[in-house]
């Protein structure tokens, strides 16, 4: 029974990494390949995960479980209060855990640029990587805890050493955000181990899952536990109003790191809702669609309007996002299996498209070292190949057909008109202003005059663009054959 | 039939190769585009010859499931696809033809070729699709085709901002059609047109649902054909190269708009409601586009207006129920509107220069783009006997018949407006003392434009009522409900409406070439009208106050907000927060006797409790 | 044989200890401060004998920690002092007002 510990494995696969690294000199040349190689190894690790995953099959596969330890209590001192390791990955999971080993990698290149520091920012990057794998493949609450606080410190600590001008301040302000995100969600969590003495998901699920009854929890707890969890998670995703954090982590982090943030850290939050909110109350969650959708609204508008007026780009992309999260939460506030799949394929499909364009902004940093809209412009002439890139990563974004982003916003606006038609209607505006803003972004970057001072700048390097190239083919897959999620995915608890 | 996949695929495959090896291709990459774009157009003969024979075909797959929605994708040939593959594919290939002289001398050549390709590939497969969610995919994708060659001066900021337009305001008109989508499939539960209209036939979709649906699929027409009031982004759009306004914004995407409409008839048929919108929205564009070519001096954009116009009056013809007028002057235009813009590009390509008060006398010069030229605007002008003449008359008396009179008035005049319009362009460009030099094109550029003068010319005759009417004869064999109403004419009509061209052809040349009218009779006179039609009855300056200053204004306040009630509120907790923790700071004087003197009280009161309470063991 | 009772010693000890408390808690000087503790300590040392005389299980195991304390309590007047003692070097002084540098 290898394959049982497969996923053991890749989890804790970063950790060669950090290890060799431990005993690096900071000097040496050859850090940075080292770093890089070894993200290369959860990634070989989770294409082997991804092939041994079968599909169509419902509920949890290349499970294992092993007793880590017992609690006695004096409340109840003959049955122990028993923790487990137990990983396993479902469909949804899967594909995140192959976004982030790609993501992760491809990351991981845009780090060789930097300067200073590169053995201990290897070091805590993969353990950033190990953190968000532990996330995505943890069968148990506290397991999920645990990598998930591993997530927060090691960001908070990649944000306030390498981050830029501003970054104690965005550390600080991502972890206050995110800290009191965490409690909330440890709340929920003991209390569902006091009140159901286990903390395996899928045990949960399946005893929450008889609501009538409600032999654990009464409605009005549950109520509270899911709204916790949408504070906790909508944190991470973030919900207006408590976005502000991760638009100074948009802006002030390093590029790997916002690739990372912004293609699969802010996913979190829906996993965790999709997961967790929609698994253990889907009752509740039903209850209070209309919230979430009228969250998901301003969310989608909120975002949109701003970024119309950003003249930073990564804070204009960093609204981009909020407003792009904003249609997972339709999708999910929709609760039919059309809306459900749109947000999730929302969440896939913005993880890949936010990574492009970080990758991009990364090599505008690099070249022309501004992200101000008004001090770039015109680039087209000078590095054509990186313009292109930039164009079709924008047109991603606002939903063009053919790319994953028209397929997420179909089906999940397809579901939200099925359900509230009128909150659709009001959504499709965010569509045009999609439109509007990321082209203003876009076009304020690559057309226009020529600049004579951007003249000695070189296009894309051959590692820039392979990178970008296979994200770009995999949100053109998507776009033109989305069967390919839906045949992993599988059906998800949530929606009918 | 099987193989008919393969149209849409070839000018694919031609992007692809264009795209990855365009620093090798370069220049030859004219010749890949043109010989791909060329079997693609002997595939789309192919197919229309064997649809004669062989009726209707339709294939579809599966394309994306989720429990009990299923998205299909597949592929149909109709008589309205067939004919559109056949203008397509051969318009599309003439402007490779000719954009190979054409875009000479630019160092981007590869990527225009490209990008042509691939437009060519999303208007092949759009006019093929069989169900509404593949016309939106490749809907948006001619769309984005269009953005990319519109701007693809990109280095000017008129092109930049012209191609920001082009795509925001059609994408405003592509929100319509995708909201129809939504709800269309929860009506119907399929997307597939033949499910949709027996579930509009059956009753399964209430009247006032089909209104809404059909005004919203109506609402994507506007944008991407340019009708009144989202009309703003196709003059502008002539800041792109000319041969794409030829193919694009003349010939094929702009023409989407009526087949769209043309697509879904049997649910506009079903909505006297909707069919009302699309007649008056096609009238008031027709007028109004051709009063505002009257005054305007870029050669380009003449044409443009005159091509919302014309757009118009198809839509016209589709609101009165003309099925066939639409599609007949959908495929007339296409050839006598693409060949006007192609000879625009042969004197701008001449003569450096496209505004026509600069121009003038070229006809000396340029003798065969002059006599190509003359024979598209007779055609547009519905000069007897050339195709215009007889695809308007078409819709004349379908508007007629339909008793819409107000509207066949306004029809009536435009083609007056139309012919004097054209022959004002004409004129002052051909006739006249020359003024500066110009070359005649190459031939690879009038080989093109003669081939669409012939069609210009002789196309009308596929649809008369005196040698027969075998378009509509054969629209007839589509697999969808249309009802067509076959109208003759009252024979007044046509003879009205060719001495109104016959009239406008005529003041025009009183007015420029005999000068015994003067031509600046508007202005002097009537100075205000003159300058309201300069300024395009100033939609423009309406839009830019409106719209864009209201979203500017309306965003800033919510920039505002999130910068200083959201964080304010963040940073009021956080000061809420260190003032506590300050109030604390006192109590740690730091001296250990007050600490050892606080912790014994502590102590104390703690003992005292228990004490008082009876003890911790009780 | 004595007659003096338990709660003669208790008495005398919790009397002890507050007078070393008080001292401990009030005093400025440090050398006084130092004293009071030795005084607390003494007081719990009768405590403990006395327990180990008259308490309810009566054994040695409280002399035996007495002893214990009182070797504490010297090892700690040394290190105290010899604290008191470098400190007074470099402030110049062996008032405890001024020795808050646990607050800053």
């Amino acid at each position: 029974m290898t394959e049982s510990y497969l996923l053991t494995l890749l989890v804790f696969s970063p950790l060669l990494g950090i290890i060799l690294l431990c005993f690096m000199s900071p000097k040496h040349h050859s850090i940075k390949w080292i770093g890089t190689l070894s993200t290369l190894l959860p990634l070989l690790l989770t294409i082997i995960v991804f092939s041994l995953f079968e599909r169509g099959i419902e509920g949890v596969q290349l499970q294992q479980s092993h007793t880590w330890f017992e609690l006695m209590t004096s409340i109840s001192p003959n049955e122990p209060y028993i923790i487990s390791f137990e990983l396993g990955v479902t469909g949804l999971s899967v594909l995140f855990l192959f976004l982030t080993a790609l993501i992760t990698f491809l990351a991981s290149f845009t780090a060789h640029r930097m300067k200073d520091g590169l053995k201990g920012f290897f070091i805590i990057f993969l353990a950033l990587e190990l953190g968000i794998l532990g996330v995505f493949s943890s069968e148990n609450l506290f397991l999920f805890f645990l990598f998930f606080e591993i997530t927060l410190v090691s960001t908070f600590l990649l944000l306030g050493r390498w981050g830029g001008f501003h970054k104690e301040r965005a550390a600080f302000s991502f972890l206050i955000y995110n800290g009191i995100g965490s409690v909330l969600l440890l709340v929920v969590i003991i209390t569902l181990f006091v009140e159901l003495r286990t903390t395996n998901i899928t045990e949960l699920t399946l005893m929450l899952k008889d609501t009538d009854s409600l032999e654990y929890l009464s409605y009005d707890a549950r109520m509270w536990l899911l709204v916790l969890l949408v504070v906790a998670f909508g944190t991470k995703l973030p919900i207006v109003p408590l976005h502000s954090w991760m638009v100074r982590v948009h802006v002030e982090a390093p590029i790997a790191v916002v690739m990372i943030h912004a293609g699969v850290l802010l996913k979190i939050g829906a996993y965790g809702l999709i997961r967790f909110g929609g698994g253990f109350f889907p009752e509740q969650l039903q209850d209070m669609a209309v919230v979430l959708a009228i969250l998901g609204l301003i969310n989608l508008l909120y975002g949109a309007f701003i970024a119309f007026v950003q003249t930073e780009l990564r804070a204009l992309l960093a609204y981009s996002s909020i407003s792009h999260m904003g249609i997972v939460l339709l999708g999910l506030a929709s609760f039919n299996s059309a809306g459900v799949q749109g947000a999730i394929f929302q969440t896939i499909s913005h993880g890949l498209i936010a990574a492009l364009l970080f990758l991009l902004i990364g090599v505008i940093v690099d070249r022309f070292g501004t992200t101000r809209l008004d001090e770039l412009g015109g680039v087209a002439s000078q590095t054509p190949l990186f313009a292109g890139f930039f164009l079709a990563a924008g047109l991603a974004s606002l939903g063009l057909p053919g790319m994953s982003g028209f397929i997420s916003e179909f089906l999940a606006f397809l579901g939200v008109f099925k359900a509230m038609p009128v909150i659709g209607a009001i959504g499709v505006i965010g569509i045009i202003l999609t439109a509007v803003y990321i082209l203003r972004a876009v076009l304020a970057v690559t057309f226009g005059e020529r600049r004579p001072s951007f003249d000695r700048k070189a296009d894309l390097t051959a590692t820039e663009l392979v990178s970008s190239s296979v994200l770009l083919i995999m949100i053109i897959w998507i776009g033109v054959y989305p069967a390919i999620l839906t045949s992993t995915l599988g059906t998800i608890g949530i929606g009918g | 039939m099987g193989y008919v996949w393969l149209i849409p695929v070839l000018p694919l495959l031609s992007f692809l190769i264009i795209l990855f090896t365009r620093p090798v291709i370069y220049k030859k990459a004219g010749i890949v585009g043109t010989l791909f774009s060329g079997a693609a157009f002997v595939g789309s003969l192919i197919v229309l010859f064997s649809h004669f024979q062989e009726g209707n075909y339709l294939v579809e797959a599966n394309w994306l499931s989720i429990d009990a929605i299923t998205l299909t994708v597949g592929f149909e040939v109709n008589p309205l696809n067939a004919l559109m593959l056949v203008i397509v594919t051969l318009v599309s290939f003439l402007v490779h033809m000719y954009s190979i002289g054409y875009m000479e001398d630019d160092e981007r050549i590869a990527t225009f070729f490209a990008y042509l390709g691939l437009f060519t590939f999303s208007m092949t497969a759009l006019v093929m699709s069989p169900n509404l969610l593949q016309i939106y995919f490749f809907w948006e994708l001619v769309g984005v085709c269009s953005f990319l060659l519109v701007g693809f001066y990109f280095y000017k900021p008129e092109a930049k901002a012209a191609a920001k337009k082009a795509f925001i305001v059609t994408r405003i008109g592509d929100v319509g059609l995708l909201v129809a989508i939504f709800l269309l499939y929860w009506q119907a539960g399929t997307l597939e047109l033949d499910g949709i209209f027996s579930a509009a036939e059956s009753g399964a979709i209430t009247p006032t649902m089909i209104t809404i649906i059909a005004i919203l699929i109506f609402v994507g027409a506007v944008g991407k054909s340019g009708q009144f009031p989202l009309h703003t982004w196709l003059p502008d759009a002539m800041e792109g190269p000319t041969p794409v306004s030829a193919l694009i914004h003349a010939a094929t995407m702009v023409a989407a708009g009526v087949y769209l409409v043309a697509v879904m008839f049997p649910l506009f048929l079903a909505s006297e409601a909707a069919m009302t919108t699309v007649a008056i929205t096609g009238g008031v564009t027709a007028i109004f586009a051709a009063t505002i070519a009257l005054v305007q001096n870029d050669i380009k954009r003449i044409l443009a207006y005159s091509t919302i116009s014309q757009l118009g009056y198809m839509m016209l013809a589709l609101g009165t129920a003309g099925y066939t007028a639409a599609v007949f002057h959908l495929t007339t235009h296409a050839f006598f509107k693409a060949l006007l813009f192609l000879a625009a590009g042969s004197v701008i390509h001449a003569a450096h220069e496209q505004n026509i008060l600069k121009l003038g006398g070229l006809g000396k010069k340029l003798k065969g783009t002059a006599l190509l030229f003359l024979l598209g605007s007779l055609a547009l002008s519905g000069f007897p006997l050339f195709s215009g003449f007889f695809s308007k008359d078409e819709i004349l008396a379908s508007a007629f018949s339909d008793e819409r009179y107000i509207l066949f008035g306004l029809a009536l005049f435009t083609a007056f407006l139309t012919s004097f319009y054209m022959f004002r362009l004409y004129f002052l460009v051909f006739a006249g003392e020359g003024k500066g030099g110009a070359k005649e094109s190459p031939r690879t550029m009038l080989i093109p434009m003669a081939v669409l003068a012939v069609l210009a010319v002789f196309s009308g005759f596929i649809q008369t009522h005196w040698f027969g009417t075998f378009l509509g004869d054969w629209l007839e064999t589509t697999p969808y409900p249309v009802i067509f109403s076959s109208v003759e004419a009252p024979l007044w009509i046509p003879i009205l409406a060719s001495a109104l061209s016959i009239g406008g052809i005529a003041l025009a040349w009183l007015m420029y070439v005999k000068q015994s009218v003067p031509h600046n009779w508007l202005y002097g006179s009537i100075k205000e009208v003159h300058q309201v039609l300069d300024r395009k009855y100033y939609i423009d300056e309406i839009y830019q106050g409106v719209f864009v200053k209201g979203l500017f204004v309306f965003s800033y306040f919510w920039s505002y907000f999130d910068r200083f009630i959201v964080e304010g509120t963040a940073a009021a907790m956080r000061g809420v927060v260190t003032q506590l923790g300050k109030t604390g700071v006192k109590v740690q004087s730091g001296q250990v006797q007050t600490y050892g003197a606080v912790a014994f009280s502590g102590l104390v009161i703690v003992l005292l409790v228990i004490a008082a309470l009876g003890g911790y063991f009780q | 044989m004595s007659s003096i009772p338990l709660s003669a010693y208790l008495v005398t000890a919790l009397l002890l200890f507050c007078m070393g408390l008080y001292g401990a808690l009030t005093k400025r000087n440090a050398v006084i401060v130092l004293i009071s503790i030795e005084l607390m300590l003494n007081a719990v040392n009768i405590n403990l004998v006395a327990f180990a005389k008259y308490g309810v299980g009566a054994s040695i195991r409280g002399q035996v920690f007495s002893l214990f304390t009182i070797t504490v309590a010297a090892a700690e007047a040394a290190v105290g002092l010899a604290i008191l003692i470098a400190l007074y070097r470099n402030r110049g002084t062996v008032n405890v007002d001024e020795m808050n540098t646990l607050k800053k």
